[in-house]
């Protein structure tokens, strides 16, 4: 039996107002100094798509050199962004703590074995409204590391294929820009920290200690666990490789030039490797946080074994790719292992299951 | 058959690369249903996870899932140690060992004859590793290379070890153990297949410091 001693948390209330009005005002030059970053990719992604339009419809190599300013530019603030969004991660984990009072600290390790003294948020920089932005962001520096190490501008064929690889870039900021992330940074958490704090001013420990119970779980399991920190961001960095093999694979059907299959190749390789640790980082995870759940055959990772056997897939038929057919086999596969990528992406908004966000 | 065995080995490792890519595809389509199925009785039936409903619908996709991880199975017994066991002999016991795993499965149950055929594969799979890994058993694969040949037969390794471990060892105290077992050959095998001449640079770089030192 849990038994409450009031006074515990008069002072410490007192230290939680000040560090919960310090993350309020983190979180509100957040979203001061984010809305203009994201109001100028938002901007680069518009000239950024109509320039490489107008470079692949008119082959003008001018144009063609000043989409890739536009996109040298465009990267510079995505990378700007991601750091207001580090620096405020930090400020969420530098001022929220969540000091657990002795007695229920006692009353969870004596029921339930965990040790709960103080805890504060890790949160990870790629959650909730992040998510697309970080993927924008590692298709950004993918192109710059593709547009370094290959010369573009050498062939009229290649100069349009990073023309079209500026067009997806331009396509994912425009979803970044629709998404944004420094509107309402982090909604969910600010609810539950907002939640958290409310409880702490409402004076009854049994709501602030039915809050600090729940929040436990969250925090260990969600926010700080090691797998949010890694297998999320596996996926989106291969995600975002594998965009640029889907671009190579749909040029592969038009033209058999072979630097269009060797950078697909190239970027599949990156990508199947992460996509591959990625997913099975995930799974001794879920077996203890989502013990006694229904997660067998959940519609996600149906989706994830769907999109994973169609790489091996497209892997195994590229090494008989000289083969004669094989080319366009190859490349039609690689566009269908694109498509089972976006669909198992969305599948956590508008499909059921232990991974919905609808829900 | 006959037409199988008289194949030129290009031809005859196309073929299998073929049906290999053949049963990863029917794989994906079995998970696409998987999707289809879950989301439908969703909407109709939302809380069916609670009732018996979702075990059967675990069993059934299970028993979908099964035949095709036992024809990859077989089919990455017959391409791994190819260059190890005349193609005439392979191919008779892959046969074969198909023929026990069906027996065993009528007489006990699916999960039984899977246990045996993967235990089977293990063995299979782990003497072409070391083989591979020792550079002997005149070993050659369709992209040559010390790296490759060893990434190929870790992957694979790991791949036979990953699904035993979902079929025997799910309800075990070493389910996670053996998970991590798989994980890492599979995660060094990929990246000993993909990076074969970068990993190739590391070594010597490591073989030539330590020499110096």
């Amino acid at each position: 039996m849990l038994r409450i001693k009031n006074p515990f948390y008069c002072i410490k209330i007192i230290q939680q107002k000040v560090s919960y009005q310090e993350y309020l005002a983190a979180r509100e030059s957040v979203s001061t100094l984010g809305q203009p970053i994201i109001t100028f990719i938002f901007i680069m992604a518009l000239a950024l798509g109509i320039v490489s339009i107008y470079h692949i419809l008119s082959s003008d190599m001018r144009t063609y050199q000043l989409s890739a300013q536009l996109r040298k530019i465009s990267t510079v603030l995505l990378v700007i962004g991601f750091i207001i969004i580090a620096w405020f991660h930090l400020r969420i984990y530098q001022t929220i703590e969540l000091v657990y009072p002795p007695e229920l600290a006692n009353y969870m390790a004596a029921n339930m074995g965990v040790s709960a003294t103080s805890l504060r948020f890790a949160v990870p920089l790629w959650i909730e409204t992040e998510k697309i932005y970080f993927w924008t962001l590692c298709l950004s520096i993918f192109l710059t590391v593709t547009n370094f190490r290959y010369d573009f501008s050498r062939t009229k064929m290649t100069a349009l294929f990073s023309s079209s690889l500026n067009i997806m870039l331009s396509i994912f900021m425009v979803f970044s820009y629709m998404v944004n992330p420094f509107k309402e940074p982090l909604p969910g958490l600010h609810s539950e920290i907002t939640g958290w704090y409310q409880a702490a001013g409402a004076g009854d420990p049994n709501i602030l200690y039915g809050a600090l119970y729940q929040l436990y779980f969250r925090i260990i399991y969600f926010y700080n666990s090691e797998y949010m920190w890694t297998h999320p961001p596996m996926l989106f960095i291969a995600y975002a490789s594998l965009v640029v093999t889907f671009v190579g694979c749909v040029f592969m059907l038009f033209r058999r030039e072979k630097i269009f299959d060797r950078i697909s190749y190239n970027h599949a390789k990156v990508g199947y490797l992460l996509l591959t640790v990625g997913m099975l980082i995930g799974y001794p995870w879920a077996v203890v946080a989502w013990e006694g759940k229904e997660w067998w055959w959940d519609p996600k990772i149906n989706g994830s074994i769907m999109m994973w056997v169609l790489y091996s897939a497209y892997l195994h038929s590229r090494i008989y790719i000289k083969r004669r057919n094989m080319w366009r086999a190859t490349a039609v596969l690689g566009i269908i292992c694109f498509l089972s990528l976006v669909f198992t992406y969305l599948l956590t908004y508008i499909a059921p299951g232990i991974h919905a966000i609808s829900q | 058959m006959t037409l199988t065995l008289k194949m030129k080995p290009k031809t005859y490792d196309f073929y299998l690369m073929v049906l290999t890519s053949a049963v990863l595809a029917i794989i994906g389509l079995v998970c696409l249903y998987g999707i289809g199925y879950y989301t439908y009785t969703t909407e109709t039936i939302p809380q069916w996870t609670q009732t018996p409903m979702y075990g059967n619908y675990i069993d059934s996709m299970n028993q979908y899932i099964y035949p095709f991880v036992v024809l990859l199975l077989v089919v990455l017994g017959l391409c791994i140690p190819k260059r190890i066991v005349p193609r005439q002999s392979l191919l008779a016991s892959g046969i074969g060992i198909l023929i026990v795993t069906i027996l065993i499965a009528l007489v006990t149950d699916i999960g039984t004859s899977l246990a045996f055929l993967l235990a089977v594969s293990i063995v299979v799979q782990t003497v072409v590793m070391v083989l591979t890994m020792l550079g002997r058993g005149g070993l050659t694969y369709e992209r040559e290379g010390y790296f490759v040949q060893t990434g190929s037969s870790m992957l694979h390794l790991g791949t036979v070890i990953f699904v035993l471990d979902f079929v025997s060892f799910r309800t075990s105290d070493l389910h996670l153990s053996v998970f991590w077992v798989a994980t890492i050959l599979i995660t060094v095998g990929t990246v000993l297949s993909f990076y074969p001449d970068e990993v190739g640079r590391v070594v010597r770089l490591l073989q030539s410091g330590g020499g110096n030192s």
